[in-house]
């Protein structure tokens, strides 16, 4: 009796390890692919921390950019300083107690945070826009200024579109910031000087006091600029997709920890993440994941460092990683502007083709006209933020072809800007001519990057045929 | 190197080329020539048809057709342009370049035709699209083909492929390299023209009718037994109907030696440009043809270098003449004044 009941226990508590350790080397492999949580290799650190990651900033101002598209949409087509103001405190100001606006709760998809602070405090995104001068718009404006000039305007537009002009300014304002703050802190600042031997150095931490050192920290940062969820780095595309949408059954794939709630720092997806799944959803480019695991390789080298200087081969292995992750990232700009040229020329072909007496129907192709000019342009834009600024003659290429703003079904297009901020406009050559510009866009997008998801292709029509009738040489005689 | 480019690119490209439903000299349409080709013989025959089936046989297998001295030259020349054209290749415009560009073109010139055709239903499209391609396609056929006749340095060498003595379906690749360049291009531009003018009016819609991936029109032509053209059984479609199609009687009367049966039927498929511009010439009952050229040239050899290199001299001696007449007018012109 005694020694059958000893065996059972003994029994049982095998049982237990056994699944003990079953579950420990199943949480093993899902956090294979998790970014975090990374040890403090950090010496003479005396802290309580224990986890080294940390991109809490880079979160906050993905959540201050996609608050400030909401607002910009917000117009009523008056002049409205309150609005602007408010605009501007999302945009350059760090006050305390700003609300998130997006991305809020949404049905059964709970987020965490209400507050922006709830995240990190004292955050702005016009110190992190670009400085240099954005030559694909009017009058050298720096980075910021442009986004200040958009939200001037857009804080007196009709819900943020300016119809007569043919601009949208919460696209404009969103795709340029996905390329002048996130895209260009990352693979400028993050990933370039900040990889050097001199700067932020592996055995200091990044600043005084912090758990961190200097090179994971300025790794970090630039993996926060991207904005994937932590543990969704071996994700589909589609389902980082449902995430992004705040889909019910994003909710769960997104819930991580299981609390119910998604957590926008850790659990959330946000734009340059959300645009490479949406290309790599079908399955011709995998741009996220390349990016997701450089990230990872990345910093699983510096971690392997255990807190020493990073010796010259360690640092060229990690330029490596941070060519993968610069090349994919420009690639998912570089689709999007395909992608975007591509819905231009479709909405041009439709405001051609509508008749006079359909009113309707020509404002409704006119609206997804200008949204769309509005993400070709500011996506345009964002390319030309990167670390090589994207060699003189494609930008400029690309600038001429998309010009200042939309040619309008007058054929009207906006040229200038005064020196009050005024549009001055002219004539263009007309709706057919700038149609033939999209088609040359999509083409520079093929030739100068070899862009593969090619979505909303208007030359794929060209090369079906071309693939139909085969190869011509012929030796065939008569 | 160049085993590896023997095996896996000559080889492949070749053993593809021979089942391909694309090329004309492909084992199916080959069997389909064999049929109508004895079927022909057996039925025309004024003897038992017994008689006309083995004649037939004869007249497409028999060693005096398959292994003449004529035969022999023409599929070395298949081996050899075969290579020639695979090295080429990535040297001669590329038809993507092109089409792209003539469709930007059509966009600067013309506006925006696809808005104005939006009514049009998708098969009709793909109807006049496949039958336009190949009318245009056998078009250009005939005027480079009437040029390689009426130009004297381009008929130097357009000879090597008159200079067959025994017709098989082989002796359609009886092609000197420069011929192969031009009918290249040739494919190029009218296929490039013709996707991008679609394109352009159509945008989406366009597709082409196909049998196994070929255009519809080329696959009937093709097995309808053009192969027979190159051989020695004289189909012919009757008078009224070979003033439309080129019947094999036909293309054998422009390989004839005969005076008169010179420069006539230079068609592909289509009779109606020969019809058109003056150049028919209908097949008769009981003709005796004599294929090859006549003069005593080099040409007449089958000697592979002297058919690859004779045409250059012959073409340099022409564009000589030429630059000689140009001169002597110049000279008339200075007497006169
Ligand atoms: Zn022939
Ligand atoms: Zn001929």
């Amino acid at each position: 009796m005694c020694l059958s009941k000893l065996s059972l226990a003994n029994l049982l508590s095998v049982g237990l390890l056994a699944i003990a350790s079953l579950m420990l080397s199943i949480s093993a492999q899902a956090g294979e692919k998790v970014y975090g949580k990374f040890p403090v290799t950090l010496k003479g650190y005396s802290g309580s921390k224990t986890n080294s990651v940390s991109y809490t900033g880079q979160i906050a101002r993905h959540v201050l950019h996609d608050s400030l598209k909401k607002l910009a949409a917000k117009g009523n087509g008056k002049p409205n300083p309150k609005l602007k103001s408010l605009m501007m405190s999302y945009y350059s100001g760090k006050d305390a107690g700003r609300a998130i606006i997006a991305p809020k709760t949404k049905g059964s998809f709970v987020v965490k945070q209400t507050l922006v602070d709830q995240i990190s405090k004292n955050k702005n995104l016009s110190g992190k826009t670009y400085k240099g001068t954005i030559s694909g718009m009017p009058n050298n404006m720096t980075g910021p200024e442009l986004v200040t000039f958009w939200i001037d305007k857009a804080s007196s537009a009709n819900k943020g579109v300016d119809s007569r002009n043919g601009y949208n300014y919460p696209q404009l304002i969103s795709k340029f910031i996905m390329g002048s703050v996130f895209y260009n802190q990352a693979v400028d600042n993050y990933l370039d000087e900040k990889l050097s031997a001199t700067k932020k150095p592996n055995n200091k931490p990044y600043k005084k006091g912090a758990a961190y050192t200097g090179k994971e920290h300025s790794w970090d940062e630039a993996f926060g600029y991207y904005g994937v969820p932590a543990h969704g780095l071996s994700f589909s595309g589609k389902q980082l997709y449902l995430i992004a949408k705040q889909k019910p059954e994003g909710f769960s794939i997104a819930d991580f920890n299981g609390d119910g709630k998604i957590d926008l720092y850790k659990e959330m997806m946000f734009a340059p993440a959300y645009y490479a799944a949406s290309y790599d959803k079908s399955n011709k480019t995998s741009y996220g994941m390349n990016i997701s695991n450089a990230f990872l390789d990345g910093r699983r080298l510096i971690t392997s460092a255990n807190g020493e200087i990073l010796s010259d081969s360690q640092r060229s292995q990690l330029r490596k990683y941070a060519a993968i992750i610069e090349k994919n990232w420009q690639m998912t700009l570089a689709e999007s502007v395909f992608k975007y040229a591509g819905s231009v020329y479709k909405d041009l072909k439709k405001i051609n083709a509508s008749m006079a007496d359909e009113k309707d129907k020509t404002k409704k192709a006119e609206k997804a006209y200008i949204k769309h000019w509005g993400e070709l342009k500011g996506f345009s834009l964002s390319l030309q933020t990167g670390r090589t600024k994207l060699g003189g003659d494609t930008a400029v290429r690309l600038n001429r072809l998309i010009g200042f703003g939309p040619v309008m079904p007058n054929s009207s297009q906006v040229v200038d800007i005064d020196s009050n901020g005024n549009y001055v406009k002219d004539q263009s050559s007309g709706i057919e001519e700038y149609m033939l510009h999209m088609l040359k866009v999509q083409k520079l997008m093929i030739d100068k990057f070899n862009v593969k998801a090619r979505k909303n292709d208007q030359l794929a029509s060209l090369d079906q045929m071309i693939e139909k009738l085969g190869d011509s040489s012929s030796a065939e005689n008569d | 190197m160049m085993v590896d480019w023997f095996y896996n690119e000559y080889l492949q490209h070749l053993l593809e080329s021979l089942v391909d439903p694309k090329k004309r000299v492909s084992f199916g349409y080959l069997i389909f020539a064999a049929m109508i080709g004895l079927a022909w013989s057996a039925f025309m025959s004024r003897n038992s048809w017994r008689n006309g089936f083995s004649q037939g046989l004869r007249k497409l297998f028999g060693k005096r057709v398959l292994f003449s001295r004529s035969a022999r030259a023409d599929y070395k020349i298949l081996l050899l342009n075969h290579g020639f054209l695979l090295l080429i290749t990535p040297f001669i415009l590329s038809k993507v370049a092109l089409t792209t560009s003539l469709f930007f073109l059509l966009h600067e010139v013309l506006p925006s035709g696809s808005a104005y055709f939006s009514s049009i239903p998708f098969w009709t499209v793909s109807v006049i699209y496949t039958l336009f391609l190949f009318v245009l396609d056998d078009f250009s056929r005939y005027i480079v083909h009437a040029a390689l006749h009426r130009i004297p340095f381009l008929w130097a060498f357009h000879k090597i492929h008159h200079s067959a003595e025994t017709l098989s379906p082989f002796t359609v690749y009886r092609t000197h390299p420069i011929e192969a360049v031009i009918f290249t291009f040739r494919g190029i531009i009218v296929q490039s023209s013709c996707i991008a003018l679609f394109v352009f009016i159509f945008g989406e819609k366009v597709d082409l009718v196909t049998i196994y991936g070929v255009n519809v029109l080329l696959f009937i032509f093709n097995l309808s037994g053009s192969n027979l053209r190159h051989s020695h059984i004289p189909i012919s479609y009757g008078r009224a109907l070979e003033r439309i199609f080129v019947s094999p009687a036909q293309h054998q009367i422009h390989h004839s030696i005969k005076r008169c049966h010179h420069d006539k039927n230079f068609g592909a498929a289509l009779a109606v440009w020969d019809y058109l511009f003056g150049s028919l010439h209908l097949s008769e009952k009981n003709m005796h043809l004599t294929f090859g050229i006549k003069n005593r040239s080099k040409m007449r050899s089958h000697n592979l270098a002297t058919l690859y290199i004779h045409p250059f001299v012959e073409a340099f001696r022409e564009i000589k003449v030429l630059f000689r007449k140009h001169e002597e007018i110049k000279k008339d012109i200075i007497n006169v004044t």
